[in-house]
């Protein structure tokens, strides 16, 4: 067995965490096809995890597209599953059971001899309404951290425009490091939420505010979740955040399991001051500017 | 000068629980005859004194009762109760902070050269003042400078029991409840001139913090300021999402020297004491906004009518 343990830094791992946008069905194939071939050419076993898609149609579309589908199924270096029939057959989501489950995994594709693991998720099923599908958003946040620096997998996390609504995959979208796919919008409206490439830690950008407070409440249970003892809030590109956010992130902190200080990096003014009204938020943060 | 022949009563009587006296002060000499008595005799009762009055009475008073005293504790009222809406929070922390001691606060809300709308604020303050106090054991002396309009005059005899003056201390006839008199300060507000309007629901919440800022940005407002006013804004618009049937209407505009920004909702307020007293920062159930609002802002003015809720929030711009 190899790989389970190893360590990768954040930067490395920021590539192999990938959400990945997509309007058609083209589109869809052409994603699916790049990333099958290019993982069963390095030797990797590539798992695809269905949702909405019928599993057959995905062997048939890369048949189609070039790539030996059977034979890799064959061999088990390619497996085809539904997400019903794998990390959603619980009686709901957990994020915490999840990122177990991608630490077994790895160490299976290394004990069956694959030089890693690379998987495809189709991630429609966080728009139905199915028991801990609002904790998306924090697995996606906390996984950077909790799997991609730790374990040798790449993923790409398949979003289909046509199935989510745009406000939430821009959200989830933009928990990723990298993302891909055609006309990828800058400038995105609202609160934004992704980890950090360096030191472990998240980085809130947008303004936080009544309307955005499932995005503040996922960052904050990533917060809470997170293994690192030292861990970064940057606040850098936050405009403005109410207090509903700021509490939210305080009884976050008072949940972790350290007494270490979240470290607050160059917080905005609203939190400045709401900390002259509530001194007793700031507990459990160390601010510091870059 | 007036010599008094005999130094007011002690407005606390042995038995009283909670204890509202107005004093009014022709002179500044009443005043520091008056004010004076009273810190004298609560401090000799060994109580704790917050004395907040407006900065220029401070150092009258120091010079008189002594700057150390520990026990005393000397707030510039013009500044901590700027706003009047957040004058009570403060009175009711301090009698907390010293809960079981009979706690003294000497408070002095209303002053020559209040606004009208600040007066009617701060007088439904010294109504709510009775009921925020019910059943405490505290003495809220309130000194009146007899300069102040007749009218302002009458409704001191009305939102405090007891009144007193150079002569002592008695009850005062023309009392009336807490809730009387926030009726009669539920004045209607005054149409602004060619505000602008943004009607908003959750989806629209951003913008108008959006708009909000632009809006402060136009009139120049300093970082501090203009943080204070997001936040205000933030939190009244956000209760009209929350808690006012989902959407409202924000209308902004300017006066000379004042921002001013209303949010109205479909919204109620059953309680009066709303805002007024300092809330947790972590509960879960909020409770932060309308407090957070009155320490923001200059004034706060929150009208129910059959409608629904208009709140109205003040920021000066100099």
């Amino acid at each position: 067995m190899r790989g389970a343990t190893a360590s990768v830094d954040g930067a490395a791992a920021s590539t192999r965490h990938v959400a990945v946008e997509y309007s058609s069905d083209a589109e869809w194939a052409g994603h699916l096809a790049e990333f099958v071939r290019a993982g069963l050419a390095a030797g990797e076993q590539v798992r695809y995890f269905a949702d909405a898609t019928d599993p057959g149609l995905v062997t048939r579309t890369l048949t189609r597209s070039g790539v030996d589908a059977a034979s890799a199924l064959r061999g088990g270096q390619l497996v085809v599953i539904t997400a019903d029939e794998t990390y959603l057959t619980g009686s709901r989501f957990d994020p915490d059971a999840m990122i177990g489950l991608w630490r077994e995994a790895v160490d299976g594709a290394a004990a069956q001899g694959f030089q890693g693991l690379r998987a495809i998720g189709e991630m429609s099923w966080g728009a139905r309404d199915l028991a801990g599908a609002e904790r998306l958003l924090e697995y996606e946040l906390r996984i950077h951290h909790e799997v991609f620096e730790q374990l040798p997998l790449t993923a790409w996390c398949f979003y289909d425009r046509r199935l989510l609504a745009p406000d939430e995959l821009a959200v989830l979208a933009r928990a990723h490091l990298t993302r891909s796919g055609a006309a990828v919008r800058d400038g995105e409206p609202g609160l934004a939420v992704a980890p950090l490439a360096g030191p472990p830690g998240f980085r809130l950008s947008g303004s936080a505010g009544y309307e955005s407070r499932r995005v503040t409440a996922s960052a904050a249970a990533a917060l809470a979740a997170s293994p690192a003892e030292h861990l970064t809030l940057d606040l850098s590109a936050l405009d403005h955040l109410d207090v509903a956010a700021l509490a939210d992130l305080a009884r976050a902190v008072r949940r972790r399991p350290y007494d270490t200080p979240v470290r607050l990096l160059n917080a905005p003014p609203a939190l400045h001051r709401m900390l002259e009204l509530f001194p007793e938020l700031g507990d459990g943060f160390q601010e510091v500017s870059r | 000068m007036t010599t008094y022949t005999r130094q007011p009563a002690d407005p606390v009587a042995e038995d009283a629980s909670f204890r509202h006296p107005a004093l009014f002060c022709a002179t500044q000499d009443d005043y520091l005859s008056g004010v004076g008595a009273f810190v004298r005799t609560q401090a000799a009762h060994g109580r704790p004194l917050l004395v907040a009055v407006p900065g220029e009475r401070l150092p009258l008073l120091q010079d008189v009762l002594g700057r150390e005293d520990a026990d005393i504790t000397w707030v510039d009222m013009r500044q901590a109760g700027r706003n009047p809406g957040r004058i009570l929070s403060m009175l009711l922390d301090f009698a907390d902070r010293h809960a079981g001691r009979h706690p003294a606060i000497v408070g002095e809300p209303i002053w020559v050269g209040r606004t009208p709308a600040e007066t009617r604020e701060a007088t439904r303050h010294e109504a709510l003042i009775n009921l925020a106090f019910a059943g405490r054991t505290a003495t809220v002396l309130c000194p009146y400078d007899t300069a102040l309009p007749e009218p302002v005059l009458a409704q001191a005899h009305r939102t405090h029991p007891v009144v007193g003056d150079g002569g002592g201390y008695r009850p005062s006839p023309d009392y009336a409840g807490p809730e009387q008199v926030c009726r009669e300060c539920d004045a209607p507000l005054p149409e602004p001139a060619a505000p602008l309007v943004l009607d908003f629901d959750e989806g629209g919440l951003a913008d108008v913090r959006a708009a909000a800022g632009n809006w402060a940005d136009a009139a120049a407002l300093p970082p501090r300021r203009r943080t204070d006013w997001l936040l205000a804004v933030n939190e009244a618009t956000g209760n009209s999402v929350r808690h006012g049937g989902g959407r409202g209407t924000l209308r902004l505009w300017r006066t000379a020297g004042t921002l001013v920004a209303e949010v109205r909702d479909r919204g109620r307020l059953t309680d009066p004491l709303v805002g007024r007293r300092r809330p947790d920062p972590l509960s879960p159930a909020g409770g932060r906004g309308v407090w957070m609002m009155h320490q923001l802002c200059d004034l706060v003015e929150v009208r129910t009518p059959p409608s629904g809720l208009v709140v109205r929030l003040h920021l000066a711009v100099e």
